[in-house]
């Protein structure tokens, strides 16, 4: 741990706080009841700190040993991130079945897309870079698969709580400043890794105070009640009327293709 | 930087992007109801108007004019006309956007959604917002000669007698889903 510069070490403090008020609020206001996954995930990354902070003194932070047990452990903390997403979207969906059939779709198709592109980007360099391959590989992936998620949200005008809205809103931004800091990280460290190796180390827990500070205003004021799932209507008119609207929208579609054409006829 | 690289770096900042759309202004999100009584007065009141507007709009109108009228008042007319046919694209534009919202809102409340019906309609949707800014640029633009309103206005008001009878079906079906629903939920428990 000694061989961070004080910065860092500061840095790491201020993450650790926000998380600690987090959970607190978490436990407090009665979150962990409704967000258990996200509370786990908040707890696994405190515990993360303290973790990190043993490994680093008992072996350094430029040991292989150490190195590879910091990634494990960062693999239990995204494996908790993307269970506690996937709760929070399904506590949003609740209500929504036939939307939550489409958004679990949705997220295999994106991740899967995502998986490939990274794989064809990162073609051969997993053997110098697997970790970090592999982080921002599953960072895209998830960004991605929240913010089509989201977008399908926006789409079929799916009301999300705002404090569910600024916890997903976190993880991606989260995500997507890990993947450009990491995207520009590996361009400079063909030429001058140890000269930028400060903005390194900071950069991502900077941005994971931003989220943290985020997330503890979201859960400052106890989380949304769910609304009394109502019954359904009848799976036979969605059935029956979707196809018939799907016939009028065709028709306006040649009205209008119609109107091109008298619009090109000469007067 | 690669070409790898510079790709995931634009990915990343195109999911920026996204993400500050998406999470954007929350309080101008479409409500999830559709008034249904609302959209059928409105269709009803565009209906009303269509035979004076075919009358006013017919080519023989047009013809007559020309034959007797300055050029000025003919050129005015045309102006007229074109602010008109954009008016009716407008229409049409809102004819498509209220059955696409209403498809939307019947299909969150459904318990199960055909991927393949809601991406037709997402590819309808796609294509017809992208002819309909075409053919207003150029109405805008007057690179486009004024079409035959007089045909057109009865095009569209066949159309709107038929959604307004769909939107009265649509409507009438929701509303006995909903009273269906309401009376199995309240299992008889409202009813003195």
């Amino acid at each position: 741990m000694g061989s961070f510069p004080p910065y860092v070490r500061v840095l790491w403090a201020c993450s650790a706080l926000l998380q600690l008020i987090a959970l607190i609020l978490l436990f407090a206001k009665g979150g962990f009841r409704k967000l258990p996954f996200f509370t786990v995930y908040v707890a696994l990354n405190l515990c993360q700190v303290a973790f990190l902070v043993c490994v680093y003194s008992i072996w350094g932070s430029d040991s292989p040993r150490g190195t590879t047990l910091a990634w494990c452990s960062e693999c239990v903390t995204l494996l908790a991130q993307a269970l506690a997403t996937t709760e929070i979207l399904k506590v949003t969906l609740r209500p929504y079945q036939g939307i939550w059939g489409l958004v679990w779709r949705a997220l295999a198709f994106t991740s899967t897309f995502v998986v490939l592109i990274v794989a064809l980007t990162t073609r051969g360099a997993w053997v110098s870079a697997g970790w970090f391959e592999l982080n921002r590989g599953y960072h895209l992936t998830f960004a991605a698969a929240v913010i089509a998620c989201l977008l399908l949200f926006r789409y079929y005008s799916v009301q999300v709580p705002a404090a569910y809205k600024m916890i997903l809103g976190g993880f991606c931004l989260y995500s997507c400043t890990e993947i450009l800091i990491h995207t520009v990280m590996q361009s400079l460290a063909k030429k001058a890794f140890y000269a930028y190796e400060p903005i390194w180390q900071s950069a991502p827990t900077v941005s994971f105070i931003v989220v943290l500070f985020i997330w503890v205003a979201a859960l400052w004021k106890p989380l949304p009640i769910e609304a009394p799932e109502a019954a359904p209507p009848s799976d036979s008119i969605y059935q029956r009327l979707s196809p018939e609207i799907n016939e009028r929208l065709r028709e306006l579609n040649e009205k209008l293709l119609r109107l091109w054409r008298l619009e090109a006829r000469p007067q | 930087m690669n070409f790898p690289l510079l790709l995931l770096f634009g990915f990343a900042v195109l999911l920026m992007l996204l993400l500050a759309w998406v999470l954007r202004d929350p309080r101008k999100l479409p409500q999830p109801d559709v008034d249904l009584g609302y959209a059928e007065d409105l269709d009803r009141r565009h209906v009303t108007y269509f035979p004076q507007v075919r009358q006013a709009m017919a080519a023989e109108d047009s013809a007559f004019l020309a034959s007797r009228a300055s050029q000025a008042l003919t050129r005015r007319v045309q102006r007229e006309r074109r602010k008109i046919a954009l008016v009716y694209l407008s229409c049409l534009r809102g004819d498509f956007l209220k059955l696409w919202r209403l498809a939307r809102v019947l299909a969150s409340m459904a318990p199960q959604v055909g991927a393949a019906q809601e991406l037709e309609r997402l590819q309808l949707a796609l294509a017809f917002s992208w002819r309909y800014e075409m053919i207003r640029m150029k109405f805008l633009l007057g690179f486009a000669p004024v079409p035959e309103l007089g045909s057109l206005s009865e095009v569209v008001s066949r159309l709107s007698i038929r959604l307004e009878t769909t939107m009265k079906d649509i409507g009438e079906r929701a509303a006995l889903a909903a009273k269906l629903t309401s009376s199995l939920d309240g299992r008889g428990l409202d009813t003195p």
